[in-house]
């Protein structure tokens, strides 16, 4: 049988930590410092990531995207220089497009340029894009019950002048007034508001999405007097026939372009290379986290030398009245779990009210990893530095321990 | 070395010291602190052990209270042979065979009286209900019955040191072992102290060796070793 029982050790264990308030309070400390940095500065590299991930998920699944350009350098990062945003693909490469993909997908033309629209006395610059309807269903951008429609086939067919709201748009124009119906003007000329899209929200550094105007493709060839192309999007039928789609866009393209002229890519793409950014930010919050953590650790060491004198004779008189040394070791170790326990579910709390908080005005989210490694690490450093001097004086004969300085 | 003719103790030996050597190495200096001590402690006797300062009468208490080794020589216990013991059993027998008495006390900080006399408790087979009710009798013995929540720095000397004697008894031992236990106290609560001892010796039958420098408290024993440069001088009985 052991003895002391568990129950005796872990009461033994208790009177000691609440009779010891300012030990107690300097090791958990420690922890919870460690516990609660590492959990809110992940949180905030996890949360940017996810935010991100989600926001390209609103733009639209499976879909390939054709512009002019060298978008991507070798490396798979952004490409830098000079980027000419010029339209400049042709109505016919839509046709030859569509041709050469088939089945396997749907090719609609983007062509974004930013003009005045105006509604009444309220005045505002901002992107018209020119589409077709195949626009509000890939790119998630239908308007929900009671907020109109997308424009139709008919529409782009007669171009007709009428419009379709983005959700930030449609406020500073409208506010709370009803848009559907009212007649705005862009670029001088009368349109027909006849839906509003529902917010999306912004991605981290591209357009405002948000702030466009759709209006049909045939249309906005009439008010710009452009027949150029900017870009297309392609809807792909299957995530698994991505690779396939990209592959032959760029062969029918080559055939007509020179090969960094224009850029076929996928939202995975453009995703990889905005996360290889957060991957670095993330080694570097990381990076202050450990340091966090470390500062706790030596906090957590600090108090545990400092009262390894007191300690030790209390471990020299426990083994003169007939304590082995079992005892003494199980009685420190569960101390000190009791303290890194404690420490770190305080400090849990703290990641996690912290992290709510930041996430009022940043995207911030807790993971299972970061919980289970600042916890850890900072309980085995309580754990470590709370039974080792034990274990050593636990060895010494009692009166060495007794006699302790 | 000089002995005093007197009756032979009939009652059996439990305790007997074989030769005892304790080497303290300081830098490159060897120090015997005992250099050969026999010695034989017979059931229900009082024995004083006593001797200038520095001549090894805490170090020879330690080696009896088992709480340090010979360097060589034989400590036996009720007739076995002790340096082979386990750390475990050796733990045991401080438990429950030994009670010690430390000049200084050597109470838990913060701890009621209570708690510092039922310490012991903690590691032998009485149970968790029983450990109070065993506390409060030992205090009550000690004359410490208004004092169990009293923490020792809400004690005085002589009162902390009866919390630390009510600890050695709590087990029932059957030898008591006190080092200087009076040392560190007032002529008054020392004087306490020692009846408390004539009474546990005369009333209980229980063996009690004590370390003290002072002649005339060493006079009040059974019998008084005297012990000068790690070796026992002069043995006197009553
Ligand atoms: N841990 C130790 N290391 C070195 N020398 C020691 C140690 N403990 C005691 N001594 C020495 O051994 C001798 C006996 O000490 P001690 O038994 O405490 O004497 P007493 O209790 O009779 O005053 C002294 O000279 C002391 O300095
Ligand atoms: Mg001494």
């Amino acid at each position: 049988m052991l003895k002391p029982s568990l129950e005796d050790l872990i009461k033994s264990a208790l009177r000691s930590i609440l009779k010891n308030k300012g030990r107690t309070i300097l090791t958990s400390l420690g922890i919870i410092i460690g516990v609660t940095s590492v959990i809110l500065l992940t949180s905030i590299g996890t949360g940017l990531q996810s935010y991100i991930n989600d926001q390209f998920d609103k733009l639209g699944s499976n879909l390939v995207y054709v512009a002019p350009g060298k978008i991507f350098n070798e490396s798979g990062g952004f490409a830098s220089g000079e980027q000419s945003f010029t339209n400049f693909f042709k109505q016919s490469d839509i046709r030859k497009l569509q041709r050469g993909l088939g089945d396997l997908a749907i090719v609609f033309p983007a062509n974004e340029s930013t003009l005045k629209i105006k509604f009444g006395k309220k005045e505002e610059l901002t992107s018209i894009v020119g589409t077709t309807p195949e626009w509000a269903i890939y790119r998630n951008s239908t308007p929900p019950e009671g907020q109109g429609s997308f424009f139709t086939k008919e529409d782009v067919s007669k171009q007709n002048k009428v419009a379709v709201l983005g959700f930030s748009i449609a406020d500073k124009l409208f506010g709370t007034r009803n848009p559907i119906g009212k007649e705005v003007t862009i670029d001088g000329k009368n349109f027909k508001v006849i839906g509003v899209v529902d917010k999306k929200g912004g991605t981290m550094g591209g357009p405002d999405i948000d702030a466009y105007v759709y209006i049909p493709s045939s249309t906005f060839k009439d008010i710009t007097g452009k027949d150029d192309i900017m870009s297309f999007s392609i809807k792909v039928n299957n995530a698994d026939n991505i690779e396939a789609v990209k592959r032959q866009t760029k062969r029918i393209l080559l055939e007509d372009y020179d090969k960094d002229a224009f850029t076929v890519f996928d939202s995975s793409q453009l995703l990889s290379s905005i996360n290889s950014i957060i991957g670095i930010l993330t080694v570097g919050l990381t990076g202050i986290a450990a340091i966090s953590l470390v500062v706790g650790g030596i906090g957590i060491m600090n108090i545990m030398l400092v009262t390894v004198s007191e300690r030790t004779r209390e471990i020299g008189l426990r083994k003169a009245i007939g304590a082995y040394p079992r005892a003494i070791l199980l009685q420190f170790l569960i101390e000190a779990i009791i303290l890194s326990c404690f420490g770190g579910i305080i400090g849990i709390t703290f990641g996690f009210l912290g992290s709510l908080a930041i996430n009022t005005f940043f995207p911030a989210k807790v993971t299972l990893n970061s919980v289970l490694l600042a916890f850890g690490v900072s309980s085995a450093v309580g754990v470590i530095f709370g039974v080792m001097p034990a274990r050593r004086a636990s060895k010494l004969s009692p009166i060495e321990a007794l006699r302790y300085e | 070395m000089i002995k005093s003719l007197s009756k032979p103790n009939k009652a059996p030996v439990v305790l007997q010291l074989k030769d005892i050597v304790k080497t303290y190495n300081s830098g490159n200096v060897q120090f015997n602190a005992l250099d050969g001590v026999n010695l034989s402690i017979h059931k229900g006797e009082f024995v004083s052990i006593t001797g200038p300062s520095g001549s090894g009468k805490s170090t020879l208490m330690h080696i009896i209270g088992l709480l340090d080794i010979p360097t060589s020589g034989q400590v036996l216990l009720e007739g076995k042979d002790i340096s082979h013991f386990k750390e475990h059993q050796l733990a045991q027998i401080r438990n429950v065979t030994l009670g010690f008495v430390f000049q200084q006390f050597n109470l838990l900080p913060k701890t009621s009286a209570l708690e510092n006399a039922i310490l012991p408790l903690l590691y032998s087979d009485v149970p968790a209900s029983q450990r109070h009710q065993k506390g409060i009798e030992m205090l009550t013995k000690v004359g410490l019955e208004s004092k169990l929540k009293n923490t020792p720095a809400q004690l005085s000397g002589g009162q902390q040191q009866r919390v630390a004697i009510a600890r050695a008894l709590i087990n029932d031992p059957k030898i008591i072992l006190a080092d200087e236990p009076t040392g560190n106290l007032d002529s008054k609560s020392g004087r306490d102290v020692m009846d408390f001892f004539h009474q546990l010796h005369q009333k209980e039958g229980r063996t009690i060796i004590f370390v003290t420098h002072d002649r005339e408290l060493a006079n009040e024993a059974d019998r008084i070793v005297i012990i000068k440069d790690g070796k026992i001088e002069i043995e006197t009985k009553k």
